[in-house]
């Protein structure tokens, strides 16, 4: 009896925030049925899909010890970026009057480079100027969006909403394959393609095993022989790509783009990743958790709503739970122990 | 080496912020004679404040030197940029205030250096504007702007009978609103329906949230939105036309937009964007929020302030109500003048 309760306790703490997912999808069903179905099921994915990828960014960063208040503002950045270079020929105010039809593939890659550079920039600071990660990102958090605000507010936008984007740039956030009711949107495709991408990183890669060394103990992974300085230039790199690649999709998602796109969203993103069981003090973290807490944000942002819960209870839900999660997690280790 | 490396690094990036520094500070060092306005904006990534900063920026030229800071939505913010403001012995200020109730410090600063002020955008209580009469307010009832999106779609209703789609004879409607508790948001929520229930339309309120004026937040409401009530959503209010662009982008996953599947949508502010969307037959209506004469005629009402010049409606080109007001109003957008816009 008392192992069987043991057992209980042991899958319950193992995997608390599946449980909180399927408590809350479940409760929400309970009060509007109509919230179980393959349409709302599709919403939460493609509203969860940008964050996954910037909540995975971070997650690098996370398990390094490290952390990421820049991502936002970096999503923000290279949103304005993507943006400014696929508006529709004949849009009245464009950011570039005269710029030429460009080939998809260029801005995005601009605006994913320009995110690797940031994010290189954060790590070059971080490893060889040996700045604190909290302070060297919140300073680059800052100055980043100095230098978003300074581009978009060039002349002729002068700081005005970016639209009359491209048909084929916004289908990548908007379109889908597969026809009827089993349409997959392109977005998921692409969060689900950086998910088994991370998820080989981190697990089948020498990058992998440094970085859970290094945010395990970073001077026994200095002593092993682990070269720190590049591994952690290498981590915020491409942490800062995916952010680029978010800021992205943010922009064709929405069809628009602004210098205040990813206000906030680092701490969405740190949320969710410990929620999904990623320790802030370095070393511990999973794919899957973290994608299972961001599904985590996305129901609790979109169910509440579906069922018309006022939006400051939103907050205090999504507070309640931030706390509740790590307590929880928490236990496990002391339990462990 | 690696030493000198990270000093040389650690200098330019120093460098980098000096620089910075300096190039900001030259603007507002005062001129021989010349009238400095200080111009303390609510937060810079606003877009339409970003419009009336453009405005005030462009109306300035010839009648004074403007030194435009960003508040950073934080009124501590604000008043410290004040601060600096009458230290340096600007002739006049234009604040456009984060919080309507700070307002009656900030009179009374300006007052003590006998620097007159004229708000903008977010209306001052009475009783502070009552305190001196060289406080001015410039801006628009805000409560016009509901009116206004109101009767677009009272205008839709009563010549499509289509839009009725349940053929109840009740307006089934979703709001997105703006920050909770921000004046404007209260105001054209409680005026647009009003206006509504005031052409004789009985209404019902299928569901309503804050989108915080955002664009990717009035999308994924309006997903939640359509995903819980369906076809049952007859028209969509919007608070402002960043949020209305993102219902529509959700409107169009959810088939809007095609052969005859329409939704009414509004917004307010009449950005770009919105424009763009009007003409392509997605956005039903906007208004617009004067960004042009809001920045000029605050422009125009500081310089003359400063002066000292008479307050008239020939002086200041608009008209004064109650002494201390200049009302600047909305305009209807929709598709058939929306090239008058751009």
């Amino acid at each position: 009896m008392n192992i069987n309760i043991r057992k209980i306790q042991g899958f319950v703490s193992q995997n608390a925030i599946y449980i909180v997912l399927a408590v809350l999808v479940i409760g929400i069903a309970i009060y509007n049925p109509n919230f179980i179905g393959i349409n709302t099921f599709r919403d939460i994915l493609v509203q969860s899909s940008t964050r996954v990828i910037i909540a995975l960014g971070v997650a690098f960063i996370l398990i390094t010890g490290g952390t990421d208040l820049s991502a936002g503002r970096m999503v923000g950045l290279t949103a304005v970026i993507s943006a400014s270079m696929l508006q529709v020929e004949d849009y009245p105010r464009r950011f570039f009057p005269d710029l030429q039809h460009l080939p998809l593939l260029v801005p995005i890659l601009i605006a994913i480079v320009v995110g690797l550079i940031f994010g290189m920039i954060n790590g070059i600071i971080v490893s060889k100027l040996k700045v604190p990660p909290f302070i060297a990102t919140l300073g680059t958090m800052v100055a980043i969006y100095g230098i978003n605000s300074l581009y978009f507010d060039t002349d002729p936008n002068q700081s005005q909403p970016i639209g009359g984007l491209r048909d084929d740039f916004t289908r990548i956030g908007s379109g889908s394959i597969g026809s009827g009711d089993f349409k997959i949107p392109f977005i998921v495709l692409i969060a689900i393609a950086v998910s088994i991408i991370v998820w080989v990183l981190f697990n089948k890669t020498r990058l992998g095993k440094n970085m859970y060394a290094i945010g395990g103990n970073e001077q026994a992974a200095r002593v092993s022989g682990i070269n720190v300085t590049k591994y952690l230039i290498i981590i915020y790199s491409i942490a800062g790509a995916l952010y680029g690649l978010a800021g992205v999709l943010e922009a064709a998602r929405t069809g628009g783009a602004t210098n205040n796109y990813g206000n906030m969203y680092e701490l969405d993103a740190i949320a969710a990743c410990v929620v999904g069981g990623v320790s802030t003090t370095g070393g511990i973290g999973t794919v899957p958790g973290v994608m299972a807490g961001v599904l985590i944000f996305t129901v609790i942002n979109y169910g509440l709503t579906f069922i018309g819960v006022g939006p400051y209870w939103q907050l205090i839900i999504k507070g309640a739970i931030i706390v509740a999660a790590v307590a929880f997690d928490m236990r496990k280790y002391a339990s462990k122990k | 080496m690696k030493k000198i490396g990270t000093a040389l690094l650690a200098a330019a990036l120093l460098g980098a912020t000096l620089t910075g520094c300096s190039g900001s500070g030259d603007k507002s060092s005062g001129g021989n004679g010349e009238t400095n306005i200080g111009v303390a904006i609510y937060k810079f990534d606003d877009t339409f404040m970003t419009g009336v900063r453009n405005a005030i920026e462009k109306n300035a030229s010839g009648i004074a030197k403007v030194d435009i800071v960003d508040s950073q939505n934080s009124q501590p913010t604000q008043n410290d940029k004040i601060d600096l403001f009458l230290t340096k012995k600007t002739n006049a200020m234009i604040v456009n205030p984060v919080g309507r109730t700070a307002a009656g410090v900030i009179i009374d600063k300006a007052k003590a250096k006998d620097t007159p002020v004229v708000f903008l955008n977010r209306e001052p209580l009475p009783e502070d504007m009552k305190k001196w009469d060289k406080v001015y307010y410039v801006g628009a009832r805000a409560e016009e702007s509901g009116t206004l999106s109101g009767q677009i779609i009272v205008d839709y209703w009563n010549a499509n009978p289509s839009a009725d789609k349940n053929g109840d004879g009740v307006l089934q409607y979703v709001m997105l609103k703006g920050e909770p508790g921000h004046q404007d948001a209260e105001l054209r929520t409680q005026y647009s329906i009003q206006a509504v229930e005031d052409a004789g339309i009985k209404v019902e309120k299928v569901a309503e949230d804050t989108a915080m004026w955002d664009r990717v937040k009035g999308q994924e409401k309006m997903a939640a939105f359509l995903a819980a009530n369906g076809d049952k959503i007859e028209a969509v209010f919007a608070n402002n036309d960043d949020m209305a662009l993102g219902a529509i982008e959700a409107l169009k996953a959810a088939g809007y937009f095609t052969g005859d599947k329409f939704m009414p949508v509004v917004g307010v502010d009449a950005t770009a964007p919105a424009l763009q969307a009007l003409e392509q037959g997605t956005m039903l209506g906007t208004v617009l929020n004067d960004a042009e004469n809001q920045g000029k005629a605050a422009v125009v009402l500081a310089s003359l302030l400063a002066k000292g010049s008479e307050m008239n409606k020939d002086s200041v080109g608009f008209e004064i109500t109650d002494n201390q007001y200049v009302w600047i109003p909305y305009q209807k957008v929709t598709k058939e003048n929306a090239a008058d816009f751009k």
